[in-house]
């Protein structure tokens, strides 16, 4: 399962598997965010290439319109995903405060 | 023992896939630092069917403790032969500007197991792939 919000320090917060059957619902809330937009995954458990897929969408319109996706939090598997798939190279990844 | 099941190629399976492996490596004793390898891998070649395969037949997986580690199977039928281990590469190394969505999937599982076989049965429209990962 997957929930994404808004938190109160006004990042978006993520939680469980983004995965295939998630992808689309975490691509609905992201794409309603503008803005340089700090992701926080401390609770993302896993992460696929759908999932990928997603925060590169995200990524490629912030960007376009001076904005950014910021990462935080992420674990040991997505870090792994992000540097095999050369995602550490076009995504900021902030040390979890 | 090697456990099996079969699964529907819809992507709202993949729950039940998640939950097959949990239990399968509870069952036989597998490093649970593996699973997460597991599970990335199965979804990247279910996927791959459910969205190129063309088939309705349920996709048979197979889970198995090996020394260290795990051997997994997915086999499906109605499929026509595309040899998931000769799949393109994605170049990695693109600005964000070049890049485009899908092509890294069955790249990063091929990087993040062991080993990794295809076979194919032209005569029942059958693939079948089977890979492994043991603790470095």
């Amino acid at each position: 399962m997957l929930k994404i919000e808004l938190g109160a320090q006004g990042a978006v917060i993520i939680e469980g598997r983004l995965d295939a059957a998630q992808a689309a619902t975490a691509q609905a809330f992201l794409d309603g965010v503008a803005g340089t937009v700090v992701l926080d995954c401390t609770a993302l458990e896993y992460l696929s290439s759908a999932g990928l897929g997603v925060l590169l969408k995200t990524q490629k319109r912030l960007r376009a319109a001076s904005g950014a996706l910021r990462l935080t939090g992420v674990n040991r598997h997505v870090h792994d995903i992000f540097r095999y798939a050369g995602f550490d190279q076009i995504f900021e990844i902030v040390p979890a405060p | 023992m090697t456990l099996a099941c079969a699964f529907p190629p819809r992507f709202d399976a993949l729950a039940e896939l998640v939950a097959f492996t949990a239990a399968a490596f509870a069952q036989e004793g597998i490093d649970d630092s593996l699973r997460t390898v597991a599970d990335f891998a199965l979804e990247e070649l279910f996927t791959n069917v459910v969205k190129y395969g063309r088939t309705e037949a349920d996709v048979q997986i197979e889970l198995r403790a090996i020394p260290g580690g795990f051997e997994a199977c997915l086999a499906a039928e109605g499929v026509a032969d595309f040899d998931v281990t000769r799949a393109p590469e994605a170049d990695v190394d693109l600005p964000l500007e070049q890049r485009r969505p899908g092509g890294l999937g069955l790249q990063l599982t091929r990087q993040m197991v062991d080993s990794i076989e295809y076979e194919y049965q032209v005569t029942q429209r059958r693939s079948r792939v089977t890979f492994r990962k043991v603790l470095a």
